[in-house]
């Protein structure tokens, strides 16, 4: 789910021997349905959508069109939608900081752990990306609500009289936001954890640090690079969750995709609905730039220190 | 490389697991309630919403549709991305970082926003074949999939066995039937299986385009969230939560794929 990828090797082999294809033409022609696919199907569209959000404006039920900024004067001054797009972000941050405190552990046990307990966790993470992301919501749903099995806990306990139900809340939409996306932060840290010599943290521990200091000085920054592909993807996916804050936030906590859908299916309000979509685009491509440019390159001094 | 875990981390470790599989449980367990309401804790015990849901003809239709639909995305995913993942490993393209990176972009642009690009694009194209709709839609999200997982392995392949075999006198078919196509074999089909979870699972593009003929399980499943109220939704769950346990036992099993490369 990465923005990036491996830089692929280029693999010329040795041109002379006759039988192999090697013409630029062959490559070219095997790209070609895929590439006018994409084009066509994908960037063309998307990229039509974004200039709609430019060119055109409704009022009063009319499409008026013209180049125009506002759609985008409309989000940001409207105060209904402004505390969307505030607890879309704030929703986003939290549950990115969040699942980066819950997969530490979920990791270190993955890159550290025998191999038993390694597979355990590596399969309990992510299977559940095998079900589908309605139903994950609906079992949060079904433990949060005011009959169910967290206030039933809760009273069994003693520790609640008449617990308030955390469903339709921002908190039942961080909390299923957190679960659904756990998985593509757990992975990557296991891998960069995996990738740190032991020996390093031995060499720490045995010069006198304790587990905590070898965890902040020694584990902790060289996991980096892991934690920054993490959080992109928790915070991009989270910014973007239609059926998560659907099923949990109901119509009391929307997100800025619930927003859209309520623009273009019940408004028929597209250019708006358009400058929604195009925010959430520029919201995730800003996070990844930030996370994966800037901030490796200043982790690297901070990791750097530790090697 | 092991060592031994804390007993604290071992304890967090332990609960978080049980955080992460509890809202897998609990539907599974209200699903069994002999309760007119969705209850918990579930009392009694009964299979009837069970068979409630099995029988119900709208249930039927969408899962049949779904896995329909999964099919001939995972097809097409597979019929562009393995040629075109073997063009951009195997021969020199120019600008081969931007080609890859625009086969990689759905993975990027938020799902919610391709799928109502695709309905604008469609409306302008006065579309009505929603099948066809799905299909696309499907498909763009589904083959950074297949590109990333056969590339990956295209990119492995071994070269000096082709030369060998081709030294030896074997043509260009039978090279690449019997020498790059068993290097290539896993990863097109872990390329096809993830296609498939995808299309299956796909909700945010569906959404835009799916019709009351056309309506897939994700789609039925919230429908009946907001409308029933009786265990059998919790039933419904329960059947999915079993259906991805049979496929991770079949991926992991049958296939020798680790599902961990989902979240990678």
């Amino acid at each position: 789910m990465s923005a990036v990828s491996q830089p692929l090797a280029a693999t010329p082999g040795p041109a002379a021997l006759p039988w192999r294809p090697t013409g630029k033409l062959t490559g070219w022609m095997l790209l070609a349905p895929t590439l006018a696919f994409l084009l066509l199907c994908f960037a063309w569209p998307v990229l039509q959508m974004m200039t709609l959000s430019f060119t055109a404006q409704v009022v009063d039920g009319n499409t008026i069109k013209g180049l125009t900024l506002a759609n985008y004067a409309r989000l940001f001054s409207t105060d209904l939608y402004f505390r969307i797009l505030a607890r879309t972000l704030r929703v986003a941050a939290s549950a990115s900081a969040l699942s980066v405190v819950l997969a530490y552990p979920l990791a270190i046990a993955i890159a550290r752990g025998g191999p038993m307990l390694s597979r355990l966790v590596t399969i309990t993470v992510v299977a559940p990306l095998l079900v589908n992301v309605v139903v994950r919501s609906y079992g949060w749903s079904a433990i949060l609500n005011k009959s169910g099995a967290l206030n039933w806990l809760l009273k069994s306990a003693g520790l609640a009289v008449d617990p308030k139900p955390l469903l339709y809340t921002e908190w039942a939409v961080l909390i299923a936001c957190v679960h659904v996306y756990l998985p593509f932060m757990v992975m990557p840290l296991a891998t960069a954890i995996s990738k740190i010599d032991h020996s390093i943290e031995e060499a720490a521990r045995i010069a006198g640090a304790s587990r905590a200091a070898a965890f902040f000085r020694v584990l902790l920054p060289l996991s980096l690079p892991g934690l920054s592909v993490g959080v992109s993807l928790v915070f991009s996916l989270s910014a973007a969750a239609y059926v998560t804050p659907q099923i949990l936030g109901g119509n009391l906590s929307p997100l800025l995709g619930t927003l859209v859908e309520q623009q273009i299916i019940s408004l028929s309000d597209w250019p708006f609905g358009a400058a929604i979509a195009t925010l959430l685009i520029v919201i995730v491509l800003a996070i990844n730039l930030l996370l994966l440019r800037f901030f490796n390159r200043r982790f690297a001094r901070w990791a750097g220190g530790a090697r | 490389m092991n060592q031994s875990l804390s007993l604290p981390l071992k304890i967090v470790v332990g609960i978080l697991l049980v955080l992460v599989i509890a809202p897998l449980v609990v539907p599974v367990l209200m699903s069994i309630s002999d309760t007119p309401n969705i209850v918990f804790p579930p009392q009694g015990f009964t299979l009837k919403w069970y068979a409630k849901v099995v029988q119900n003809p709208e249930a039927q239709a969408s899962f049949t549709f779904s896995l329909q639909l999964a099919a001939v995305v995972t097809l097409l995913s597979l019929t562009l991305g393995v040629p075109a993942a073997a063009g951009l490993a195997r021969y020199e393209i120019p600008g081969r970082g931007l080609v890859l990176g625009l086969m990689l972009s759905p993975l990027v642009v938020p799902l919610i926003v391709t799928g109502v690009a695709l309905l604008q694009l469609f409306s302008i194209l006065g579309s009505r074949a929603t099948f066809l709709q799905l299909v696309i839609g499907h498909t763009v999200v589904c083959l950074p999939y297949v590109m990333r997982s056969v590339t990956a392995s295209f990119v492995l392949v071994n070269r000096s066995l082709e030369d060998a075999a081709a030294v030896m006198g074997a043509p260009p078919h039978q090279v690449a039937l019997k020498v790059i196509w068993p290097q290539v074999r896993p990863g097109v089909l872990a390329g096809a299986v993830f296609a498939f979870i995808v299309s299956f699972d796909d909700y945010p593009i569906s959404m835009w385009m799916a019709d009351g003929a056309h309506f897939p399980v994700p789609l039925y499943m919230h429908q009946m969230i907001e409308r029933s109220f009786d265990p059998s939704i919790a039933a419904i769950a329960a059947l999915m939560i079993f259906f991805a346990l049979l496929l991770v036992l079949i991926i992991e099993k049958v296939f020798g794929i680790s599902i961990a490369r989902l979240a990678t």
